[in-house]
């Protein structure tokens, strides 16, 4: 039976009057492919931020990875978020100036033990050995999005998270991104959460929770 | 009172107890229960050596105790940089003995015991009395409690190595022995590397057949005297007074990292690395903090805070037969045990000397200067006097015999209501022993 690598208890997130994400109970097994979904202000890049350590619940509890987030300092968050997970964004987020190696590079930093021929491995792994040096700006939507995926997995993390990683690549792009992760997964063995609200793009993970005006108000089992 | 006078002496204390307990991770209990009853029996130790020997046994014994202790660091820190080359040195009997309760309670205990001595001699030497030890041994007990919870909010990440433990707790313990006159060990040193190239240089002129005078021009002589200068025993003092936390520092840094190569998962190799690097950092923290305190021993020594009785020397003149008479009793009282200082002018030559009871009751005359330094004169502090220009201590019972850095002799004659000195004698013997080598003391000692 596999371990919970997720475990959430009320958890509760309120901007002032605002409560972005009801109280919530979820559990996500080591290893699983959790699609999220909903509509734009349901809670879904809340409750990624949350998981990530990227920001504080207001309320309840929360396991990752069996570390209680809401006791760790923000050192102590900041060594959770080096780590344990890999982030990819729908807008990339990456440094225009610096070359796709080294946009790699910057996130071996985080250890401050660079090393160029294993980010240079990570970009032929997504198939980028020709692109190694060109910037961001001279790289397509699904080329820097994979140069994305390669600086999310260069520091091996147990959790990857991705909001929307596919929302601006065309239909060839997302299948092809979605196929590389896919790979990815059954080499490293990571868990993944996915925020998006593609439904093409959920069914590639192993459930889809649907989140509505920040309740969880249904959950499924996909085929893939 | 007690606890202002033990400034320095109880922040070394703190200081020593949370490295200690740093550096043993895991015997805390251990660490603070035979700390602390190291420092009770050092100072019930200096208490009853006070009462029963003559004081400068307890203070020989209590220096002696922190040579040995600096020796010792000096040897870890050359083993340390030996190994650090990657030769190998079988210690790991002696380093499998480090973390043990033994390791721990015997390296507690005896720093506990050298501190409780410097303290007790920093009151003992002057007004130390049982119900005072008592109260300082109570303080102790308090900064061990306070060092214990503050030990347990310091980062996990900071750790000590053995040889940085030792480095640091040798550095407190000469601070904290360094602002007692009587227990200083950097004056002391700084004079016997000054003396050492003194005799250096002179044996190799003798051996070499230098004729002095003769074909050695003043120039020359400028050059030679930078060699006796007082810098050099400064200097050299600080190189061996710094080396072995610096050689420590190093033997750190030269650690080599652990081998990665078979680690096939990056993230994982580099983490390795990261930690290692890191902690390499940390453990890099103690030695360099300790090169901070055994500046701040060095500069306490050079700089005391002890106010030294230093009178301003009282102009004496000769009465026509070439006598200076000083009367016993008057405005100063020349028995009362304190130096006091005159100065003597006739015909353009001048002399400066002082007259002063010994504890044996005897009343000597000697010149506000010796043989060998620039005569900066002395200070008196502590049952001793002090050549202000090399900082050597001479008892007051010494004072009055020749050599050295004693005060220089002066014949006199004691009279019932005063002393007699011969004004040209007085006058000879100044020009004697201070101008006549006055060449060489211009550019030191």
């Amino acid at each position: 039976m596999a371990t919970t690598i997720i475990e959430t208890g009320g958890l509760t997130r309120s901007y002032g009057d605002i409560c972005a994400l009801k109280p919530l109970d979820l559990q996500v097994p080591e290893g699983e492919w959790l699609s999220v979904m909903g509509h734009s202000g349901s809670g879904k890049s809340t409750l990624m931020n949350l998981v990530g350590g990227l920001d504080r619940p207001s309320a309840g509890s929360l396991m990752v990875g069996g570390e209680d987030l809401l006791a760790l300092s923000e050192d102590g968050l900041a060594r959770f978020r080096r780590e344990f997970v890999g982030i990819i964004f729908q807008q990339h987020h990456l440094v225009p100036y610096l070359t796709a190696v080294e946009n790699v590079m910057l996130a071996q930093y985080f250890h401050s033990v660079p090393d160029e021929a294993e980010a240079r491995s990570a970009l032929e792994r997504v198939g980028l050995g020709h692109r190694l040096k060109n910037r961001p700006g001279e790289l397509s939507g699904g080329e820097q999005q994979r140069v994305c995926i390669a600086r999310a997995i260069i520091n091996s993390p147990k959790l990857l998270l991705g909001d929307e990683p596919t929302g601006n690549l065309d239909h060839k792009s997302t299948v092809m991104i979605m196929e590389l992760l896919k790979e990815l997964r059954a080499e490293e063995r990571f868990t993944v959460v996915m925020v998006t609200h593609n439904q093409e793009v959920a069914a590639w993970g192993d459930r889809t929770i649907y989140l509505d005006d920040g309740v969880l108000v249904r959950e499924e089992r996909t085929n893939s | 009172m007690v606890a202002v006078k033990l400034i320095p002496q109880l922040i070394s204390w703190f200081g020593i107890v949370l490295v200690l307990l740093r550096g043993f991770p895991g015997l805390r209990s251990v660490v603070t229960t035979t700390s602390i009853s190291g420092f009770a029996i050092g100072v019930s130790g200096a208490f009853f050596m006070f009462r029963s020997l003559p004081a400068a046994i307890p203070f020989g014994a209590v220096k002696s105790a922190l040579g040995v202790s600096f020796l010792l660091l000096w040897g870890i820190s050359v083993a340390a940089i030996y190994r650090s080359t990657g030769r190998r040195v079988t210690i790991s009997s002696g380093a499998r003995l480090v973390n043990t309760s033994i390791g721990a309670g015997t390296g507690a205990v005896l720093a506990g015991i050298i501190t409780g001595l410097v303290c007790a001699c920093r009151i003992s030497g002057t007004d130390g009395n049982f119900p005072k030890l008592l109260f300082l041994v109570l303080i102790a007990g308090i900064l061990t409690v306070i060092a214990l919870a503050v030990e347990k909010r310091l980062p996990a990440s900071l750790t000590v190595s053995p040889s940085g433990m030792l480095t640091a707790v040798v550095a407190l313990l000469l601070f904290c022995s360094s602002s007692s006159l009587r227990l200083d060990l950097f004056s002391p040193l700084s004079m016997k590397v000054m003396k050492g190239v003194h005799d250096f240089v002179h044996q190799f002129m003798e051996s070499v057949l230098i004729p002095d005078h003769l074909f050695v021009r003043s120039v020359v002589w400028g050059y030679i005297g930078l060699l006796f200068g007082k810098e050099v025993g400064f200097w050299g003092g600080m190189i061996i007074w710094f080396t072995p936390a610096i050689l420590i520092a190093l033997a750190i840094n030269f650690q080599r990292l652990p081998s990665v190569a078979h680690i096939r998962q990056g993230a994982r190799r580099r983490k390795l690395l990261a930690d290692a690097i890191r902690n390499k950092r940390m453990l890099l923290i103690t030695p360099l903090f300790s090169l901070a305190i055994f500046a701040a021993a060095a500069y306490q020594s050079s700089f005391p805070s002890v106010e030294y009785w230093d009178p301003k020397p009282e102009p004496v003149t000769a009465s026509p037969s070439g006598e200076i008479f000083i009367p016993k009793k008057g405005e100063i009282n020349l028995e009362d045990g304190k130096l006091h200082k005159y100065l003597f002018k006739q015909e353009g030559k001048e002399a400066r000397f002082f007259v002063l009871l010994s504890p044996a009751g005897q009343l000597t005359v000697d010149l506000d200067a010796c043989a060998i330094c620039k005569p900066d004169g002395y200070g008196q502090a502590e049952g001793s006097v002090i050549c202000y220009y090399c900082k050597t201590l001479i008892p007051l019972d010494t004072v009055g015999k020749p050599g050295g850095c004693n005060p220089v002799p002066i014949q006199f004659t004691e009279k019932a209501d005063g002393v007699a000195i011969d004004g040209m004698t007085l006058l000879n013997a100044w020009s004697s022993t201070v101008r006549a080598t006055a060449r060489v003391k211009e550019g030191g000692k």
